[in-house]
């Protein structure tokens, strides 16, 4: 198995709840204690360090060891990773359905002119 | 109690909702015939000079996808379900730039008549593809598509450091 597939699996696993998605979106906007991070959600501080662990082993964060309370930082290649993915695959599908409907509307307009459709309002 | 839970996997799901003027069985027709599917499949200006379609349960797909450049992209799948014309089920494999496999997608297209018009409802979602995949792998409602383009745009001004 590819190596990178991994990551990105353990990327998509670590984005699969919704509270490390918030931690990751506070993070974005500079680094953070687990105090900090915790005070938005009625959680305990185990609670939370068991996301930050799995956010770290993702890649996603990596945290200080010169202090005592470790800021917490967000790295940013395995988001770029799954942004990719999600930005070509959201273009797959967009791009896709513009394309089926041009087709469907084509195939009916020559159905009409060639006459062999089916009565238009049956 | 918004945060802190583990979502069920309905909720982890990318959707597209789409209202075609089309008759629902033409809709499914343009879904399941090979000719009609490689006229439509892909991003602008794609082709797809190999458009295999088994439509029964079990049954096999195998599209290549052509870009501008040349580049071809293989793409397989299997149907899951195929109830005429109301509904579609295929997982297929998610493949990198590379062409490797990262994991499995499983698509849901669901075709409604409204009137003279037809409602299709697309929702895709992350399945595990390994035994050694991540124990739980993700979705892409769209919250989670939300916080991306918000972390996107972090990475963007971050790459160019």
């Amino acid at each position: 198995m590819p190596e990178a597939s991994d990551h990105l699996s353990a990327t998509l696993a670590a984005l699969a709840d919704p509270t490390r998605r918030a931690i990751l979106a506070r993070l974005a906007t500079g680094q953070a204690t687990v105090t900090e991070l915790a005070a938005p959600f009625a959680m305990t501080m185990p609670a939370v360090s068991r996301h930050l662990k799995v956010l770290e082993r993702a890649g996603l964060i990596t945290r200080g060891r010169e202090a005592q309370w470790r800021p917490c930082r967000i790295t940013a290649a395995p988001l770029k990773d799954v942004a990719n993915w999600v930005a070509r695959y959201q273009r797959f599908w967009t791009e896709s359905l513009d394309r089926l409907d041009d087709y469907l509307r084509d195939v009916q307009k020559k159905e009409k002119k060639h006459g062999h459709g089916k009565h238009h309002g049956k | 109690m918004a945060t802190g839970n583990i979502m069920g996997n309905e909720e982890q799901e990318l959707v597209l909702t789409r209202v075609f003027d089309a008759p629902r069985e033409l809709v499914f027709k343009a879904w399941t015939d090979p000719k009609r599917v490689a006229q439509w499949w892909g991003p602008q200006g794609f082709t797809n000079p190999v458009c295999e379609l088994d439509a029964r349960p079990g049954g096999a797909i195998r599209i290549h996808m052509r870009g501008p450049d040349g580049t071809v992209y293989p793409m397989t799948g299997v149907y899951q379900e195929v109830v005429e014309p109301e509904r579609l089920v295929f997982t297929s494999a998610a493949l990198d730039e590379k062409g490797h496999p990262l994991f499995e997608v499983l698509t849901t297209v669901t075709f409604a008549e409204q009137g003279a018009k037809t409602k299709q409802i697309l929702r895709a979602r992350v399945i595990k593809s390994t035994a050694q995949a991540a124990p739980y792998l993700a979705g892409m409602e769209a919250g989670w598509t939300q916080s991306l383009e918000r972390l996107s745009a972090f990475v963007a001004t971050k790459s160019k450091e």
